[in-house]
């Protein structure tokens, strides 16, 4: 397919980019763009659940944060090295994001919007007041991480992880949604009626898809609590919600390269706003509403139609609908 | 009945209420291999209601369905679909934002066996599958006269292609017993004429069994191997065409009594 060669060309030139980029960056620069990459995991694993599986959910922020808690935990509690943590947390979120799958099974639109709200708010409740394990409302600070044999400080590696973590997940996500697993999340969001006549299973894929954005989550988290050196309660509120979500509709629902961009964009809102706290909800709020009515496709909307051979498969969902 | 052969489909005794109201009342049907059965009857005489139990969106209150023998009662509707019963639905429910493509090869979904993780890897074996899978979509397109649309959207689609491609999607399984839920409403003339010569189709070429819920009486009628009638819930009447349309009941039903048999008329 043609189309494959120019996306993979972008692509190629982009990941090229982003892996020399720590010769030249200073560590400022360094640490937004490592965000960046994690936001991109995040965004790609709540577009699984949110935009191909039409799961209207709001537990992801709640699973960032348990991610970054579980592998931060690990080492300052327990002593566990980095990277054992990493994987540790990352396993430990998607078994949380199973848990909160099965009750969610039942539930669907606003009923499972709400069940899973309470779901958030009950892990922020916990991060605040389990003090003996969680630190509570002031967080705690991590060591950063060694790369030892590897010549990188500890920000360097971090960022080559979280690329190298980012582009296996995009890429893992982009076969997944091309195969028959994407074709029955999206079966399910477009009609569960004729998904059911198909022999899709409805509770199997949707378990399915929540338990793959739990683990998106959950590893974003892992390197964020490294990338940031800190947790705090605070980072997984309702607000990262927001943003999760902004990442989501902006870069295009049902579109794996469209939440790249989305995360790349609301990253770069977020950091040019960050002089002024309150302006940045307002604008993200702002720029979630007239994306639902503007260019309800999303930015990537723009890419499919003025780059030849930029199609997808399985589209995207109207979220007007 | 003559008939030797094991039923495909048999329904015994079907009975369902929703509040107070019957909407099937001890229902048995018996459908053969490769049999076209037209299901007819005035509004609200429970021929969806029928549909829905069948393919296990409802559950029956009491009764027994069978599909070459064994028990479908209890099962869910995607575990039924899975054993070979295939349904379209009344109201398009095509998926819009897959192309026709997708939407057929969304029907081999019980057939495939990629899981998640094989996916996410994208093994040699599930770019083998999907590829076999687009074979047979593509084939499938043909059969039902929409190979060349089968890049385009579910939304660029007609009325009638969006139907078309809908039991192309239902047919790509290869099920035993295909339920349809007025493939020709709102079709114009032509239309109908080429959904008699698909269903015929299905039956001969594919030797799939149709259970056809229809409003357009003429076709029934023209392709039906046999009619059941029903009002109320219960059945009224069933056999060939030409028996169910001169029998005195089901014209009592769909016209209601004559003048000259209602008390009524007896007045001076």
């Amino acid at each position: 397919m043609p189309s494959i060669g120019t996306r993979a060309q972008v692509m190629g030139v982009a990941l090229l980019a982003l892996a020399l980029f720590p010769l030249v960056a200073n560590p400022y620069l360094l640490y937004v763009v490592n965000l960046g990459v994690i936001y991109v995991v995040l965004a790609v694993g709540l577009n699984l659940l949110l935009g191909f599986g039409g799961q209207f959910a709001f537990a992801n922020a709640a699973l960032f944060g348990i991610g970054a808690y579980a592998t931060g935990l690990l080492q300052v509690r327990l002593q566990w090295p980095y990277l054992l943590a990493v994987g540790a947390g990352a396993v430990f979120t998607t078994g949380v994001g199973l848990l909160v799958a099965l009750p969610a099974l039942r539930l669907s639109g606003l009923y499972l919007a709400m069940a899973t709200l309470a779901f958030a708010q009950f892990t922020q409740w916990v991060l605040l007041n389990w003090e003996t394990v969680t630190f509570g409302a002031g967080g705690f600070k991590i060591p950063p991480p060694r790369f030892d044999p590897l010549p990188l400080t500890s920000a360097q590696g971090i960022y080559y992880l979280s690329l190298f973590v980012a582009a296996v997940l995009v890429i893992l996500a982009w076969n997944v949604v091309r195969s028959r697993v994407g074709r029955a999340l999206v079966a399910i969001r477009d009609s569960e009626l004729a998904a059911e006549a198909l022999a899709i299973d409805l509770a199997r894929y949707k378990t399915i898809a929540f338990v793959l954005s739990a683990f998106y989550a959950g590893m974003a988290g892992a390197l964020y609590s490294a990338t940031l050196n800190f947790v705090a309660p605070e980072g997984f509120d309702l607000f990262q919600m927001v943003v999760q979500f902004s990442m989501v509709v902006v870069g295009g629902l049902g579109s794996i390269w469209g939440s790249v961009l989305g995360a790349g964009l609301l990253l770069a809102m977020q950091e040019g706003l960050r002089a002024f706290k309150g302006a940045q909800e307002i604008a993200f709020g702002l720029l979630l509403m007239l994306c639902i009515i503007f260019l309800p496709e999303g930015l990537i909307s723009f890419l499919k139609r003025h780059m030849r051979g930029w199609s997808e498969p399985l589209r995207r969902p109207d979220p007007r609908r | 009945m003559t008939t030797a052969a094991a039923p495909r489909l048999a329904v015994q005794g079907l009975t369902l209420s929703f509040g107070g109201i019957r909407a099937l009342d001890g229902v048995d049907l018996e459908l053969s291999p490769a049999e076209i059965r037209g299901v007819i009857g005035p509004n609200g005489a429970g021929k969806t209601t029928l549909l829905n139990v069948i393919c296990g969106i409802h559950r029956p209150a009491d009764g027994r369905i069978t599909l070459d023998g064994e028990s479908l009662v209890g099962l869910r509707f995607s575990q039924i679909a899975a054993r070979g019963l295939g349904r379209t639905f009344q109201a398009s429910q095509l998926f819009r934002n897959m192309t026709v493509l997708e939407n057929v090869m969304t029907g081999l979904h019980g057939h495939l066996h990629t899981g998640a993780l094989a996916a996410a890897f994208n093994l040699g074996r599930v770019r083998a599958e999907e590829a076999e899978a687009a074979a047979r979509a593509r084939e499938l397109l043909g059969f039902v006269g929409m190979e060349t649309m089968a890049d385009r959207l579910g939304t660029e689609l007609s009325f009638g292609q969006q139907r078309l491609v809908e039991v192309a999607r239902a047919l790509v399984s290869q099920p035993k017993v295909l339920l349809l839920d007025e493939p020709a409403v709102g079709l114009s003339v032509v239309r109908v004429a080429e959904v008699d010569a698909l269903l015929r189709r299905i039956r001969d070429e594919r030797g799939i069994t149709i259970l056809l819920v229809e409003h357009v009486i003429r076709l029934v009628m023209e392709i039906s191997d046999r009619v059941t009638v029903l009002n109320y819930g219960r059945k009224i009447a069933e056999g060939r065409p030409a028996e169910v349309a001169e029998n005195p009941e089901v014209i009592e039903a769909y016209l209601g009594r004559s003048l000259e048999r209602h008390p009524d008329a007896r007045r001076p």
